[in-house]
């Protein structure tokens, strides 16, 4: 039984391995690339909405809402990133009810790397928002003797995300793997749709707390500000 | 539980080129369409409101014009009612004065016309009186009335007063005798010896007939007159009839 898509290689040149993780991430980008090119090369402005741009403006003001309401910032900045993370992961674990798909995200290379990207994007929002000098004084606050806790933390929370969906959607996998060859026909779809029900959650825990750390990093000035931010969420872009 | 690290940094490039790639195709032309969208309709609830704002500046300015129009006409309906009123008191004024005008002309010529009547009727009863009265005395008339008449006439010579008798005796002018009626011969030297003796001796007397003394004997000498006969008493009726005629004159139909 297979455990993770890295292990399923298709192509290897080098030390560079083509695997299955590597290509069914491909398969999502493009899914998702293609989608919304197709929708937004015509895009209507005015009243008349067709379905799929009404879908995609449903999706891009619902994260756009969601990232205003728990940064209490303006979204602008984040949406592209935390947007991207959501519908990247999301997709990732719908497909997997497709035959013969097997979500990038049950690999623990992809979730590190995702991790990883929030790891540093932490960082680089909070010196883009508050400046380098301010962003590393609050790794020694309240006192120095803290810093070596505030790294700690701040690394095992990146692997806390990273094993947090790797686990769930791997062991979603894997259980219906089980169940397949213990009860086969019926209980494994409904461990399926459960499996679905996980993606989407996972897919917004992921999201969410990659906004929450960006935000603890970005907002501290801010805060003071709340409610006058929340009210425009959706003046900036 | 294993990690590929070439995955790993594959994936990582693959996830920033998701990023770069949904911004371009996803984030921003669906905000932009929003924001366009947005401020479309947010332009036309501007031009809605400031078509609303100028409707409701119409409408006041309406009710404005409406309103001083209605004035207007109220000004107007007035001014009419008071010419009204003031050509109607003219009007009965006027109406008032012609009837006067025509009431006193008509009075005027009802009083003209009375007037007219009654000195018709005086003159005529008079002209009635007298025919009657000469054609009595000219039918009664005869020689003892004529001397009558000469008696009487003798008489008033008698009466005269000094001042007229020494007027009329020393004029050098004769006298003169008129009668209606012939007078004989003997009745002249009885008058003309009246003469001598009552008035003046030295006068000469002259005879002449003058029909229009009715039953009448009138000495004529420097412009005074001693007469009797009966055209006197007639003018005497005459105006004594006047006299009664007056009150009639005086009261009027509208007193």
């Amino acid at each position: 039984m297979t455990i993770s898509p890295d292990s399923i290689v298709y192509w290897q040149w080098g030390g560079f391995t083509l695997n299955a993780t590597i290509v069914f991430t491909w398969l999502v980008m493009a899914l998702l690339t293609l989608g919304s090119w197709l929708v937004t090369r015509r895009l209507s402005e005015g009243p008349e909405l067709s379905r799929w741009q009404n879908l995609l403006e449903v999706l891009v003001v619902g994260i756009r809402d969601q990232i205003a309401q728990v940064s209490h910032q303006q979204p602008g900045p984040y949406l592209p990133f935390v947007g991207t993370l959501f519908l990247f992961i999301a997709v990732a674990n719908l497909l997997n009810v497709i035959p013969g798909y097997m979500a990038p995200t049950g690999s623990l290379s992809t979730t590190t790397a995702l991790a990883i990207c929030v790891f540093v994007a932490v960082p680089v929002f909070g010196i883009a928002s508050k400046g380098a000098g301010q962003y590393l004084q609050h790794y020694i606050k309240p006192t120095p003797l803290m810093l070596p806790f505030n790294v700690i933390g701040e690394i095992s929370r990146t692997v806390a995300l990273a094993v947090r969906l790797y686990g769930n959607i791997m062991s979603g996998t894997v259980i219906v793997a089980i169940l397949l060859s213990l009860t086969p026909y019926f209980f494994p779809v409904v461990m399926q749709l459960l499996g679905l029900l996980t993606g989407m959650i996972q897919a917004y825990i992921f999201a969410i707390l990659a906004m929450v750390y960006i935000a603890s990093a970005t907002s501290v000035q801010e805060r003071d500000e709340p409610d006058e931010q929340q009210q425009t969420p959706r003046s900036e872009h | 539980m294993e990690i590929d690290w070439i995955t790993v940094s594959a994936q990582v490039v693959n996830f920033l080129i998701l990023v770069w790639l949904l911004k371009r195709f996803l984030y921003q032309p669906v905000i932009r369409a929003m924001d366009r969208r947005e401020q479309k309709i947010r332009n036309r609830m501007d031009e809605a409101n400031s078509r609303e704002q100028e409707a409701i500046n119409e409408k006041q300015s309406y009710q404005q014009k409406l309103a001083s129009f209605e004035q207007e006409r109220e000004d107007l309906l007035e001014e009419t009612r008071q010419e009204a009123r003031q050509t109607r008191s003219q009007m009965l004024d006027q109406a008032r004065e012609e009837t006067a005008r025509v009431r006193s002309h008509w009075m005027r010529e009802v009083s003209e016309e009375k007037t007219a009547f009654i000195d018709g009727l005086r003159h005529q009863s008079l002209d009635v009186v007298e025919t009657v009265i000469r054609k009595a005395l000219q039918d009664l008339a005869d020689e003892r009335l004529e001397e009558r008449i000469a008696h009487t006439f003798v008489r008033q010579l008698h009466a005269l007063d000094d001042t007229t008798r020494e007027t009329m005796g020393r004029s050098a002018e004769p006298a003169t005798i008129a009668t209606s009626f012939e007078l004989d011969p003997a009745q002249r030297s009885t008058l003309t010896r009246a003469v001598h003796e009552l008035v003046g001796a030295e006068l000469t007397v002259n005879y002449t007939r003058a029909p229009e003394l009715i039953c009448g004997i009138e000495l004529t000498c420097e412009s005074q007159r001693i007469s009797w006969n009966l055209s006197d008493y007639l003018e005497e009726l005459t105006a004594s009839i006047e006299k009664a005629f007056e009150p009639l004159e005086t009261t009027g139909p509208g007193a």
